[in-house]
């Protein structure tokens, strides 16, 4: 598996798109594309609850342990990618 | 951004909660009437939401023998026990719920809070892993984040999550803790104790439960959901509080393990906080006795959930997984609850209010607890509160 952060990031992008998808059905408003540097808080308005819901999501997708810990400098997709990517590569 | 500009942000979310009547952050109670009634805002009120299990606040024993150590032993220890030493009373409370759990080490916290927080800040440290069910307590996820020990959460009450997560550890398994709930106290589900025991068991991690909601109602002896499942011997630590079904204040870890005697020493919210009161101490040790002494409290408390969880799915509401002295009432949006809960206040009848994110998924929901205290006549007027919330 290609393990560097440019290719997890579309992976996090499309888990991110599914784990919202609901929310978005419901309220088609708050629609919005994903990219790397879409702040996950202020431009998904995820709470630090959902953020780590998603966390579980993306452990489970990939096969690997990410530590809640490692969210305190998490803001943007990219950031998470780079979590993640670290963990892969582990 | 201003030091004190972050405020914002709260008093936004503190504005939408007042706008009803009462805001459910505020609620006083004028009186205190009985362990299941009180006047608020010049109503008698039937409290439902206050994890009085066993309804022994106002016991007469125990209200005696916090009296009696008041006038014996004055109001306050005014120290910690490192620096000011323990009463005497202290360390024979400490006997007497290791003799409870059959379990040979105790220890003693000033609060529930702080026995979580000093027993997970003691037993971990940064680099070691911690896994914690995603639903646990505040104070179970603070005690892991102050021990600076890697958390990896699991789904709620999923063994095949926690399992994999075990997997994920590798050799790391061998040295983690496990950290669970006997009942989850916002809908009022048991944890699969024994599936979590022989998963811990299988991959040698060591397994904290706390029983905080299920001490005095689960269990033969009523020592929580740990003995229920018949696996209390193969737990490695209990946590628990005084603040529940002991009616006072406080909270305990007992195991198995000597290190337990060690916590004191390495514990920063056992050795930088004042230990509890001499008459907190007597409250406490005769709601202990009054729990072992009497299962029909127990009993009447089953009665009582059973009638609310049944009643509350006979009106048509949709309750938590399973019957407990805990009963969640789904309510879906946060507007909605707020405007059941004020009705219900308005009612007479007190429960809690439960949103996101305090909530465990993004739903809203009304969480009653129920008492061996209430009667049969009270239970009937909440549930009677209940159906007229259906008619609006």
């Amino acid at each position: 598996m290609n393990s560097t952060k440019d290719s997890i990031e579309p992976q996090i992008i499309s888990l991110l798109v599914s784990y919202l998808a609901p929310r978005w059905e419901a309220d088609p408003q708050a629609r919005t594309e994903v990219t790397g540097t879409t702040n996950l808080t202020s431009d998904l308005t995820l709470d630090s609850f959902q953020v780590m819901e998603f966390l579980m999501e993306i452990e489970d997708a990939l096969d690997i342990a990410v530590d809640m810990n490692s969210l305190s400098d998490v803001h943007t997709v990219s950031d998470l990618a780079t979590v993640v990517a670290s963990r892969v590569k582990a | 951004m201003a030091l004190l500009d972050k405020f914002a942000a709260v008093a936004a979310i503190r504005a939408g909660l007042n706008t009803s009547s009462h805001d459910p952050t505020q609620v006083v109670i004028d009186t205190i009437i009985s362990a299941t009634e009180g006047i608020v805002e010049g109503r008698h009120t039937i409290l439902a939401g206050t994890n009085n299990y066993l309804g022994l606040t106002f016991d007469p024993a125990c209200v005696a023998a916090g009296r009696n150590a008041l006038a014996a032993q004055g109001s306050g220890t005014t120290g910690s026990r490192m620096a000011n030493g323990s009463y005497a009373t202290h360390a024979a409370l400490e006997q007497e719920l290791a003799d409870f759990y059959e379990m040979p080490y105790g220890m003693v916290f000033s609060t529930g809070y702080a026995a979580n927080l000093g027993t997970l800040a003691a037993l971990l440290t940064p680099g070691e892993a911690v896994l914690l069910d995603a639903d646990a307590h505040a104070s179970l996820y603070d005690g892991c984040r102050m021990s600076g020990a890697e958390i990896f959460r699991f789904k709620h009450n999923d063994t095949v999550s926690l399992e994999k997560r075990l997997q994920r550890l590798g050799e790391r398994a061998e040295n983690c803790l496990i950290v669970t709930e006997g009942l989850y106290s916002v809908l009022g589900d048991c944890a699969p104790l024994k599936q979590i025991v022989d998963i811990a068991e299988r991959f040698s991690a060591k397994l904290l439960v706390d029983e905080a909601h299920s001490l005095g109602v689960y269990g033969d002896q009523g020592r929580g959901v740990s003995e229920a499942e018949g696996v209390l011997n193969r737990v490695d630590f209990v946590v628990g509080t005084f603040s529940k079904s002991l009616g006072a204040m406080g909270g305990f870890c007992v195991s198995p393990h000597a290190e337990l005697q060690l916590f004191r020493y390495v514990s920063r919210p056992f050795i930088f906080t004042a230990s509890s009161s001499p008459s907190i101490i007597a409250t406490t040790r005769e709601a202990l006795r009054q729990l072992r002494a009497r299962p029909e409290l127990r009993q009447t408390l089953w009665r009582n959930a059973h009638q609310l969880y049944q009643g509350l799915q006979s009106i048509g509401f949709t309750t938590g997984p399973e019957v407990s002295p805990v009963v969640a009432v789904r309510i879906g949006e946060k507007e909605e609850a707020l405007k059941c809960w004020n009705q219900l206040l308005e009612l007479g009848i007190y429960v809690n209010l439960m949103i996101p994110p305090a909530s465990p998924d993004s739903s809203s929901y009304l969480r009653c607890s129920v008492s061996a205290a209430h009667t049969t006549a009270q239970m009937e007027t909440i549930l009677k509160a209940f159906r007229e919330l259906r008619k609006t």
